[in-house]
């Protein structure tokens, strides 16, 4: 612990020409990114062509973030508690992004029985009321 | 064994708050809880881009055409002047660390005018949205989304769900004014830090931290808006 | 060693009496403006207990109503209202914030040696926040309550529901900041406060249990902020994002909502697991069984406690593949769980066990605590849990945790730190009595609702009529109540008794081992007055070095006569 301390005195001072360069190629990969998504990017194998143009954009925003956190922020002449910190949160969040799990494994259908059609609703019945369910009245679902 | 005898001494530093031992702790624990502070904030904003991935990923189309509405130059200039505060915020991180005053104060100053600067698009933003009746609820201007939709797919007739489209005004204006209201509370905490400065204030004068921890932050707002701006405005055709 | 293990810290006792933190100062504004994490401790200590009081009468309510099967005084509106109110208040402003921000507190910078909380002026704006938070919400009850729940699930919370879901959902989301800063505070504090010589391995259990708890605080707290927030957006400005209506999906809501809330559980129940430790290495004087087991199983329950939301979502729409996963992965919280478990019996088993009144409160969470954590898997299991959901098997589980869980090592904590919070020893007769009477008023509350949710009496209901012989085991469960009721007022009185009439307590009164024990008690203000040089590991009650230690004596004594001859 004293070594660490020792250590973090002598405090990293980044030169402002790496800032700089940081700052342009921030620039230039927003440029590319804002001039990609005008195009509309062919089929790659079973990847859409849309999905491969929100890929693009997204691989580039990730690149940009991990400038600014590594760059900007610092992360990259920080301690490794530092690191492991910066790198929780980003991990953390895929965790959120198992909700689509669900979303996978189930046909979506948000409450069926709002529209006017209810193509995709099955036939429920409800206890009060023994026949079909009418389709343009608002409270039928029971959820089960 | 003795006790620490450190311990007495520890008052000397003008910048040393009384429950550290010197600076160096202070200045690690500052950063430690900045950046745990930090990760909630990701937290927070991660819910929301998922509920966002969700929707766009079921209503692709619809959100789409909605999107045509937004303008990309409006938000590539945003951009421009985020990724461009950040680079004045870690100019003024290294000033402190060099102990050049004055130059703190100028860096910080440019940070403040492009977070306004930034806050006035996104004011006209907001308004020619208003004006145009493209937030969610009864008054939706319906019929602005059906014409872009009809002048943005070539092949004319397209059914779009008007709710859906409602839903990503919801999406973008609630992702786009929490983090807005991140930029304001930016702005204030930017303007004190500015003051402590001016001040010569022992918190910060005697440490890059406090400085630092500031600049965290800001990168932290831009950071959001890097995946804000793709997201929201620049949505690939579905083809 | 031969040398005491621990540097001595505070004074001697008879010197500091008069330079506590409890009499640094008698202005209102020298507590209201402190940053003392120990006046802030104190003043969570008495704002949370105003609010179980206020969730308690709510309970009470609650369980009145309930003896007679078409129910006795309350509307079906007003009991909708009652039962919210007492889940609301009950689980954001006590369960989740009492242990971290009352014993955690006070008692995280004196057991690793530290003056303060990292961040004192933070500590104390969180509190502000809670309090903030807690008057909103106050605020929404006296202006017409809320009838959702304390889950507020959409689209009832944000279309149909007619009450005050809106502020008290703010209030809510303005607590989760208290709940947030806090978890940024223990964290920095825990990683870069420590006194020399205090490693990971030399923590106390209760510091690793806050550890744990903090990293839910800070990862869990700000998604169902952000949730809650949507709600209200939804409510005032017509966002549509839980709208079924505009193609939100309400069932979303529940997916966000759980994946804070189920950590939240472990959010209540960790700080819990924390306090126990310490009671049972320290009352049977033996060092914990297994300490890296206790401590990673704590980490292990943070980070499992993430993977597990949706089996509160067995009978919602939820994918049926992604129910078995879920249901798969609960099954494994078990295993850390009953590590702790196991290790906390071992611990006893052959140690030198001291019954005195804290070590009560943990024998009843053992008892309780182990049932609580069985049923849980009743409830896990998807086949059973399909027909005991939403039914008073529920009710009675997580009763069984949260209240027979987290309250008895609530009171377990309260009794084993008052002396050192405020001076003063309490009658320990009368606290060993209370816990005993908690215990039989909470097993009888709580174990009928077992029987009850079994065989169908569905929650929520405030009428039976449809089952009138359900009446017997309502009213087995009201009285329990009303004993488990006395059993929480006692302790009001007797420990307010002991700070003006109760002996005064020395700076060590179990003979237990931590650093929090070396300084005075009260604690002066800035905790020891030097910081103290950790140099024995942690709970070091093994006999082995007791013996060492005689034997290190008796070769001293021997190498003096030695000498002399």
């Amino acid at each position: 612990m004293a070594n660490a301390e020792a250590h973090s005195h002598e405090h990293h001072i980044v030169p402002t020409s790496t800032y700089i360069k940081t700052l342009l190629a921030l620039f230039v990969l927003m440029v590319i990114t804002v001039l990609v998504a005008g195009v509309n990017l062919p089929r790659i194998g079973f990847l859409s062509g849309t999905v491969v143009n929100q890929v693009i954009a997204l691989a580039i925003a990730l690149i940009k973030a991990f400038l600014v956190v590594t760059i900007f922020m610092g992360v990259k002449f920080g301690t490794k508690l530092i690191k492991l910190w910066a790198s929780v949160g980003f991990i953390w969040v895929l965790l959120i992004f198992g909700i689509l799990g669900d979303y996978t494994m189930r046909k979506y259908e948000p409450a069926p029985s709002w529209d006017s059609k209810a193509d995709s609703a099955l036939p429920r019945v409800t206890p009060e009321d023994p026949k079909m369910p009418d389709h343009n009245s608002t409270n039928v679902i029971i959820r089960q | 064994m003795s006790a620490n005898t450190d311990s007495l001494h520890h008052s000397h530093d003008p910048g040393l708050k009384h429950q550290y031992e010197d600076m160096a702790q202070q200045s690690e624990t500052y950063l430690v809880g900045m950046w745990t502070f930090l990760v909630s904030e990701v937290m927070f904003f991660g819910a929301l881009f998922f509920i966002y991935t969700l929707y766009r990923w079921n209503y692709q189309q619809d959100f789409y055409i909605a999107h045509e509405h937004l303008d990309v130059r409006m938000g590539a200039f945003n951009t421009t002047v985020l990724l461009f505060s950040s680079f004045t915020m870690v100019m003024a991180v290294q000033a402190a660390q060099l102990k050049k005053r004055m130059n703190v104060m100028g860096y910080l100053a440019v940070t403040v005018l492009c977070a306004l600067t930034f806050l006035v698009v996104k004011f006209f933003e907001y308004s020619s949205k208003f004006a145009d009746h493209l937030y969610p609820g009864v008054n939706f201007n319906t019929d602005a989304v059906k014409a872009f939709g009809e002048h943005a797919l070539e092949n004319g007739h397209v059914a779009v769900n008007m709710n859906h489209a409602q839903l990503f005004y919801g999406l973008y204006f609630g992702m786009t004014g929490l983090h807005a209201v991140h930029i304001i509370v930016g702005i204030g905490i930017l303007i004190s830090l500015i003051r402590l400065w001016f001040n010569k204030a022992d918190s910060v004068i005697h440490d890059y931290v406090p400085t630092e921890l500031v600049g965290l932050y800001w990168h932290f707002v831009d950071l959001v808006w890097i995946f804000l701006f793709p997201l929201f405005y620049l949505m690939p055709k579905p083809h | 060693m031969s040398s005491p293990t621990t540097a001595k810290a505070g004074l001697p006792p008879e010197q500091h009496e008069e330079v506590s933190y409890l009499n640094d100062g008698h202005t209102i504004a020298s507590w209201l403006l402190t940053g003392d994490h120990k006046r802030i401790a104190m003043l969570y200590l008495i704002s949370t207990t105003f609010f179980f009081f206020l969730g308690s009468v709510a309970a009470g309510l609650v369980r009145f109503e309930l003896t007679s099967p078409a129910g006795v005084v309350l509307e079906s509106e007003t009991y909708n209202k009652v039962f919210s109110s007492h889940g609301v208040i009950m689980v954001f402003l006590f369960l989740v914030v009492a242990i971290p921000a009352i014993f955690g507190n006070f008692f995280i910078p004196l057991m690793i040696g530290a003056r303060d909380l990292a961040f004192p002026r933070l500590n104390l704006a969180s509190w502000y926040m809670y309090m903030t938070g807690g008057i909103l919400i106050m605020i929404g009850f006296i202006a017409g309550g809320v009838d959702t729940g304390w889950t507020f699930y959409t689209p009832y919370s944000s279309m149909y529901s007619n009450t005050q879901v809106s502020l008290v959902l703010v209030g809510v989301f303005i607590g989760g900041f208290s709940s947030i800063t806090t978890g940024v505070n223990f964290i920095a504090t825990i990683h870069k406060m420590r006194a020399p010589g205090m490693t990971w391995f030399r923590l106390p259990l209760f510091v690793w249990a806050m550890y744990s708890t903090s990293l839910l605080l800070i990862l869990g707290t700000p998604v169902v902020a952000i949730t809650l927030l949507l709600v209200v957006f939804e409510r005032l400005f017509k966002l549509p994002i839980f709208s079924p209506e505009l193609g939100g999906d309400p069932v979303l809501f529940q997916h966000l909502f759980w994946f804070y809330s189920h950590p939240a559980v472990y959010i209540m129940i960790l700080p819990a697991f924390g306090i126990i430790s310490e009671l049972i290495a320290n009352f049977s004087r033996k060092r914990i069984f297994g300490y890296h087991f206790v401590a990673f199983s704590s980490i292990a329950i943070a980070g499992l406690g993430f993977l597990v939301w949706g089996h509160h979502m067995f009978i919602s729409s939820q994918a049926m593949y992604e129910s078995v996963v879920f249901s798969l992965i609960s099954f494994l919280v078990a295993v850390p769980s009953a590590i702790k478990i196991f290790n906390w019996t071992t611990t006893i088993y052959k140690g030198n066990v001291v019954m005195a009144a804290p070590m009560v409160y943990a024998v009843g969470f053992l008892l309780i605590f182990t049932v609580g954590g069985l049923t849980g898997l009743f409830l896990g299991s998807i086949g059973t849990d399909v027909h005991l959901t939403a039914t008073y098997f529920v009710v009675a589980h997580f009763h069984y945790v949260m209240v027979g869980g987290t309250m008895l090592a609530f009171l377990g904590g309260l009794h084993y730190w008052w002396p050192k919070m405020t001076g003063r020893m309490y009658s320990e007769g009368i606290a060993i009595a209370n816990g005993i009477l908690m215990f039989v008023g909470f097993n009888l509350t709580f174990f009928p609702q077992f029987i009850l949710g079994w065989l169908g009496m569905p929650r929520r209901y405030h009428y039976y009529y449809f089952a009138p012989e359900f009446q017997a085991y309502h009213i087995m469960s009201t009285l329990g109540a009303s004993v488990l009721g006395l059993g929480f007022a006692m302790p009001a009185f007797y420990l307010t008794y002991s700070l003006f009439k109760g002996p005064k307590a020395p700076a060590n009164p179990w003979n237990a081992h931590g650093l929090e024990w070396e300084t005075a008690s009260p604690p002066p203000t800035t905790n020891f007055l030097e910081i103290p040089i950790v140099l024995d590991e942690v709970y070091d009650f093994d006999p082995a070095s007791e013996h060492e230690q005689d034997m290190a004596d008796l070769e001293a004594s021997e190498n003096k006569s030695g000498d002399k001859h």
